[in-house]
């Protein structure tokens, strides 16, 4: 019988079906159009499309966006939100900041539940968690026999300091139930037992204002998968690199908030570790922009800073992506001193990029990119032909002209000027940690990545690019890459010098025993799971804090001292060993193994590249135009090997190697370009 | 200058291809960002960790070619002279190595807890360019903990005075120089925390400079600084071409001079535009007050350049900026120029903020579409003494700033609970932070009803922020606010909105009114204070917005029933508050709009003896007053101050009563 391991990750245009198969070790690719008004709609969809027998399937796993157009749409359920006395707007006081500083007249969106629905109880607990004010339960069940008849179907329970205490909002918590029992209810500390009533209540409100709506559709779509005859749990991606059950996320929906971010980002990971590369960024470009993330020492950079849009944080941590308004469809201009800009305005897909021939005038990356010889003119198997003339129109009105630049100058800038944008960005988020790109692999894909990855490479002195298979899906197989986890939190602060021992190792332990919990309520067996500490330091005094692997045992506070004064040289470039060193927070991550996909090399039948569909000049600057291969990637075997310049056509992508490079084809289908001058320079 | 008679869109601006241009000018963004982000995750003052700071990349003359983005509006422009600073100082004894420290407002600086560090970079054996980074440190010392000394006349008071001076030489930490610096504070350790962090973070952008030096030649990257700067005032100017030329004049006003007796304190500020440049004429404003509320030159040039940034918003700040914009602040000895040794610190609640408002209010002429209102006024509350909830009862310090309402604007309402104007980015503390640290329990913190001021678009609403005192000794509180008898003033027809202020013990038998700005008023443990932000200005008749608009405003409780009523002529029945079931009663409405309109200025004209009589007596009540009635009492003991009456009430006959209809 057929084992199949099914990924689906669903984006905006397309819901990309992943299909791999366990008897052969081959993985297959399907691409249906999205369908937003019902997403499972598509998902079934490609199901169909990729032929796939639900009953062979031993794991179907899951990257959605419901979750996050949901936070952007803002289509919720009548949510409400129950809170301290006094502190009705924490959620939209916020921390008061605007995101753009200076335009008066761009503002910061509202909360996500309004002032109207939101009720204040009368109850107060301190800082040490002592109580000042008990809960007032008349008013209580005044409150929720109010929201019964307002027919409220999610509730948030936010009380200040519950971090400290949560013994109030469990009692609202009880007290809602009994009054509305078909509500939803979230309370904060339940969800993020962390100080700062802002950053948690939030956190709990995205969470209240999901639920019912990230549950439903997770429970619909697993009910449909099971009729179709699926015997497995689906496993649905979260924001942090992990999957989760349909079990947690009724609990836990506000945790899928990035499931569709976070897939592209671990595929990248999966494969430069393919490759042998620990170190890596990727660079995942696409039609509007292009999302930019870190793998350093093996694992992706993890942050707890993240929104769906500005001034609503959720803090639960999530991969770090970048993401810029750099995409294929990215216009250049002039501005109003002359000087040549790139996006982050895009043209969108309507009326897109010049070429398209939808009535686009402005020159876009794409144009450039066609002016230049690198893309053809045909797309997608010649199921979409762009036209060259009118993206030579568009450069040269809009660009070679003001600038007195030959076309194909004023094109080659363009593109210069957006490979420098993307590898600002991508110093952004490696030089502030200390990391040396010269280390690094790029993982260049999406549907444009391709075409810029060795450019932007070189911007950055990076050695290599690597070019996954199906550049336009690679997405989509990070879902099965995934292990079950959680990420457990606990407030604990005190000298690290002074903290006892014993202490310590009972709070931890107290954190593994609910993790286990969890992952049992999640079917994972005891064999597969697997939890691992860490803890939050800083330098007395200071406001933020880093992140250090922790053991068990007599030493391993030591241990994490010393980890965290070497990462923090690492990340800041000094160290202060003579300040006292502060714990601030305990961390645990629950993981419960999930089996893999082991790929099956391919054998490196030749040497050569094989014969070019054709031969054309592409410009390259400094080389001027230069005749250049053009090779259908289908046909390259694996471990051919030659010189740039060469332009690789497939589906899904376009691949440019530039000349002083040099690229083969590895055993798992990958492209890696290899750039001489800085391997030997 | 006049370099734009001669460009034309065919001929190249820049001497640098386009590429190597547009490539170094966003090198030079992101080496600028990536020292602010390195502060932020290193900081020890928790105003630097709030975003009070900024980094900048000065050439090797000291001018700023890049600012961070994310930085303080505040320091805006006061960066350059710094740096220029320490350069008249230390000439050519200038090393590869070097870090120097100044806040010297009476060199350009802000306040003496904005300490600057300095580091030069090098190519070729000369200095290039400047890194640095200014941060506000939580004390600087002087009579106050916090440093922030309302009562202060001379800068003595206030905190220590850094003029440059050198703490890393040639690469070796000057400790004796630095222990003298952190030593003035009252966390020496903190401080020293700050002044490693703060330099290490230039050494960030050290490092990208010497990378960009490396790939691109030390010529090429020095004609990048230069033409960066070229490229601003080259956009600035341009974008003038487009706008009217011509001159704008208005007046706002501080609260009081304490040496003089009740009255408003004037700021003149005149613009003109004459398709050259923008330029500025703060002649006619006050002499220097007898408080903290005065500005020196390097925070004025803040405002005028901070407040007119906001009408070009995506224009990044250099001193190309700078270059196109003009201003000529008067002599030394006013409250717009106050020199040494008059007392600064307090510049940001005082003239900075009536600059910034009063530049909008003049633009909100020349652009139209871009209208704003007056914002509320920057507030610091400060509580500080021994926390006796330990044993060793240490030192405290509670010192707290809200967010608050900015103005209506020419489209839609102001935008509520926001940073100030001195710095949208400047972030409130989370209060389950603050009660951590200090013996104070917020009873408080929420959008304060009313407070928007009334216009066809309402003016944003304020915060209200209360607290209670618990195990604490010794301790005492100041403030640093304003605008408690000059309000936040709409435009075009819009309303005031309401007075900054904080009251002590209120609705109790010892409740007292303390006005906006005091210093070190004795609390005790059990004592509880409250203050409100306001609102934003309205901006428009109120009388015109919808009636509709009003009715959401009372279902979300930002406005009441009773003032939908008084101040827009709305009359909305309750129906059942429950279920947000409200009505309007349409033909009420018209009545009351008619009888608003027809007896409104009138009611501007009403002798304020009157006035002041009906609110201590509490026939009228507050709001009236103010709105209806443009007299200004003390709010505690209902005295009228009869100058600022006949002040603001200008003031409100020019920006509201001459517009309505």
């Amino acid at each position: 019988m057929t084992q199949l391991r099914v990924a689906v990750d669903v984006g905006g245009t397309f819901t990309d079906v992943c299909i791999f198969d366990e008897d052969t070790k081959t993985m297959r690719v399907t691409k249906v159009p999205s369908t937003p008004h019902d997403p499972m709609i598509a998902v079934m969809n490609g199901v169909e499309r990729g032929e796939i027998n639900l009953s062979d399937v031993s794991l179907f796993s899951h990257g959605t966006t419901v979750a996050t157009n949901a936070l952007i749409t803002r289509k919720f359920p009548a949510a409400a939100l129950v809170t301290t006395k006094g502190f009705r707007d924490v959620i939209e006081i916020r921390d008061g900041t605007k995101d753009d500083l200076w335009d008066a007249y761009n503002d910061v969106s509202g909360p996500y539940i309004r002032r109207r629905d939101r009720f204040e109880v009368s109850e107060r607990i301190d800082f040490s968690g002592r109580t000042v004010t008990p809960l007032d339960e008349e008013e209580a069940r005044r409150v929720a026999a109010l929201l019964k008849r307002r027919g409220a179907k999610t509730i948030a329970v936010c009380f200040l300091n519950s971090y400290a205490n949560p013994a109030h909002e469990t009692r609202m918590r009880e007290i809602l139930e009994e009054e509305i029992p078909d509500a939803t209810v979230s309370t904060s500390a339940e969800i993020l037992p962390e100080i700062f009533e802002y950053d948690r209540f939030n956190t709990a409100v995205a969470n209240a204002v999901l639920a019912p709506l990230v549950s439903g559709y997770v429970n619909r779509l697993a009910t449909h998968l099971k009729e179709g005859g699926y015997a497995g749990d689906l496993l649905l991606l979260h924001s942090g690199g992990g999957s989760m059950t349909p079990r947690m996320v009724e609990k836990y929906p506000v945790r899928l908030a990035a499931s569709g971010i976070a897939a592209g980002a671990i595929s990248a990971k999966h494969i430069a570790q393919q490759c042998g590369y620990e170190n890596a960024v990727s660079l995942d470009m696409g039609g509007t922009s292009t999302d930019i993330a870190l793998i350093a020492d093996g694992e992706l950079r993890i942050t707890k800073e993240w929104q769906v849009e500005y001034g609503h944080p959720i803090i639960f941590p999530s991969i770090e992506v970048l993401t810029i308004g750099a995409g294929g469809g990215s216009l250049a201009h002039i501005d109003i001193a002359g000087s040549l800009r790139n996006g982050p305005q895009s043209a969108g897909a309507d009326p897109g990029p010049a070429c398209y021939s939808m009535g686009g005038d402005q020159p876009t990356n794409t144009d450039a990119n066609v002016v230049l010889g690198r893309l053809g003119t045909s797309l997608a198997g010649g199921a979409k032909s762009l036209d060259k003339r009118l993206s030579a129109e568009a450069i040269t009105r809009f660009i070679a002209e003001p600038l007195n630049l030959e076309l194909a100058e004023a094109a080659h800038a363009i593109v210069a000027v957006a490979n420098a944008n993307m590898a600002d960005a991508v110093r952004l988020i490696s030089i502030r940690r200390g990391y040396d790109p010269r280390d690094f692999a790029l993982l260049a894909f999406g549907g444009a990545g391709a075409l810029h990855g060795a450019d932007v490479a070189r911007e950055l002195n990076i050695p290599v690019v690597i070019v996954p298979p199906n550049p336009g899906v690679t997405s989509a197989m990070g879902c099965l890459l995934v292990d079950i986890r959680h990420d457990l939190s606990q407030m604990y602060t005190g000298l690290a010098a002074n903290a006892d021992a014993d202490d310590l190792e009972a709070s931890f332990t107290a954190l593994e025993s609910e993790a286990s919990a969890r992952l049992r309520h999640e079917g994972v067996a005891d064999e597969n799971a697997l939890l691992q500490r860490q803890v939050s330091m800083r330098y007395l005094g200071q406001w933020r804090s880093l992140s250090v692997p922790m053991g068990s045992g007599e030493g391993a506070l030591k241990q994490a001292i010393t980890a965290f004064h070497e990462q923090y040289e690492r990340e800041f470039a000094f160290r202060q060993d003579g300040t006292p060193v502060e714990i601030y927070q305990l961390h645990l991550a629950a993981i419960g193994k999930t089996p893999k996909p082991s790929f099956r090399p391919h054998a490196r039948t030749s040497t050569h590249p094989g014969t070019p569909i054709d031969t054309h000049p592409v410009y390259f600057g400094a080389d001027g135009w230069l005749d250049t291969p053009v090779y259908d990637r289908d046909t390259i075997p694996a471990g051919a090997r030659f010189r740039g310049p060469a332009i690789i056509n497939q589906l899904d992508s376009t691949t440019v190697v530039p000349p002083y490079t040099h690229a083969e084809i590895d055993e798992w289908l990958n492209i890696r370009i290899h750039l001489e001058e800085i391997l030997h320079g | 200058m006049g370099n734009t008679a001669t460009a034309t869109a065919t001929a190249p601006l820049t001497t640098l291809d386009p590429v190597t241009f547009e490539v170094l000018k966003n090198a030079f963004a992101t080496s600028v960002d990536l020292m602010s982000e390195q502060i932020l995750r290193t900081c020890y003052s928790f105003v630097i960790y709030s975003r009070d700071f900024s980094s900048a990349l000065c050439d090797a003359e000291g001018n700023t070619v890049m600012q961070g983005s994310g930085d303080i509006a505040v320091h805006v422009g006061t960066l350059h002279f710094q740096c220029k600073a320490v350069i008249e100082e230390f000439g050519t004894d200038i090393h590869p190595g070097d870090v120097f420290a100044i806040n010297d407002p009476y060199r350009g600086g802000t306040h003496f807890n904005d300490v600057s560090f300095i580091r030069p970079i090098f190519a070729d054996g000369e200095v290039i360019a400047y890194a640095q980074n200014k941060g506000h440190w939580a004390d600087i010392g002087g009579n106050v903990p916090g440093s922030f000394d309302v009562n202060a006349k001379e800068h003595f008071g206030e905190g220590l005075r850094i003029t440059p001076v050198r703490v890393w030489s040639k690469g070796v930490f000057l400790h004796d120089v630095a222990q003298l610096l952190v030593s003035n504070t009252r966390a020496p350790a903190q401080a020293m925390g700050d002044l490693h962090a703060q330099s290490e973070a230039t050494a960030v952008c050290e490092r990208q400079m010497q990378r960009l030096i490396g790939r691109y030649s030390t010529a090429t990257v020095k004609t990048a600084l230069k033409e960066t700067q070229d490229y601003v005032e080259r956009t600035v100017r341009r974008r003038l071409e487009t706008l009217p030329r011509g001159t704008w004049e208005t007046v706002d006003y501080m609260d009081a001079d304490p040496g003089k007796g009740e009255g408003l304190v004037p700021i003149k500020i005149k613009l003109t535009l004459d398709g050259e440049g923008i330029h500025y004429d703060l002649t006619g404003s006050a002499p220097v007050v007898e408080t903290f509320l005065n500005s020196g030159y390097g925070t004025t040039f803040s405002a005028i350049y901070a407040g007119t940034k906001t009408f070009f918003p995506d224009v990044p700040l250099n001193s190309g900026f700078y270059a196109a914009v003009t201003a000529d602040i008067g002599p030394e000895g006013t409250v717009v120029n106050a020199g040494w040794p008059y007392a600064v610190t307090g510049f940001c609640s005082g003239p900075y903020e009536k600059l910034m408002n009063g530049i909008f209010e003049i633009w909100s002429q020349v652009m139209p579409e871009r209208a704003m209102a007056c914002a509320f006024n920057l507030e610091y509350l400060l509580v500080g003494g021994r926390d006796a909830r330990s044993e060793k009862k240490p030192y405290f310090m509670w010192y707290d700033w809200m967010a608050g309402g900015w103005g209506g604007r020419a489209s839609k309402d102001g935008s509520t609970a926001t940073a100030p104007v001195f710095g949208p980015g400047l972030a409130v503390q989370p209060l389950e932070g603050q009660e951590r640290l200090s013996p104070v329990l917020t009873s408080v913190h929420q959008i304060a009803v009313d407070s928007g001021g009334p216009g066809r678009f309402r003016g944003g609403c304020g915060i209200e922020k209360g607290g209670t005192l618990t195990d604490a000794e010794s301790t005492v509180m100041s403030y640093s606010c304003d605008r408690a008898r000059s309000i936040t003033w709409g435009i075009e027809g819009g309303l005031p909105s309401i007075p900054h202020g904080v009251w002590l013990n209120r609705g109790s038998d010892n409740e007292r009114f303390l006005g906006s700005n005091f210093s070190s008023v004795p609390l005790q443990p059990g004592d509880s204070f409250i203050r409100p932000s306001a609102g934003g200005g309205g901006y428009g008749d109120p009388l015109e917005r919808p009636a509709e608009e009003v009715l959401d405003d009372v279902i979300d409780g930002y406005v009441s029933l009773r003032r939908a009523a008084e101040d827009y002529g709305v009359v909305i029945d309750e129906i059942d508050a429950e279920l947000d079931d409200f009505r309007i009663d349409f033909a009420s409405t018209a009545a009351k709009r008619e009888s608003i309109s027809a007896q409104r200025q009138g009611w501007l004209e009403v002798d304020p003896t009157v006035i002041a009589e009906g609110y201590k007596s509490g026939e009228i009540d507050m709001l009236d007053v103010i709105r209806r009635h443009g007299v200004i009492l003390d709010w505690g003991t209902g005295e009228l101050f009869p100058t600022t009456t006949d002040q603001f009430r200008a003031l409100m006959e020019r920006r509201s009563a001459q517009h309505w209809g």
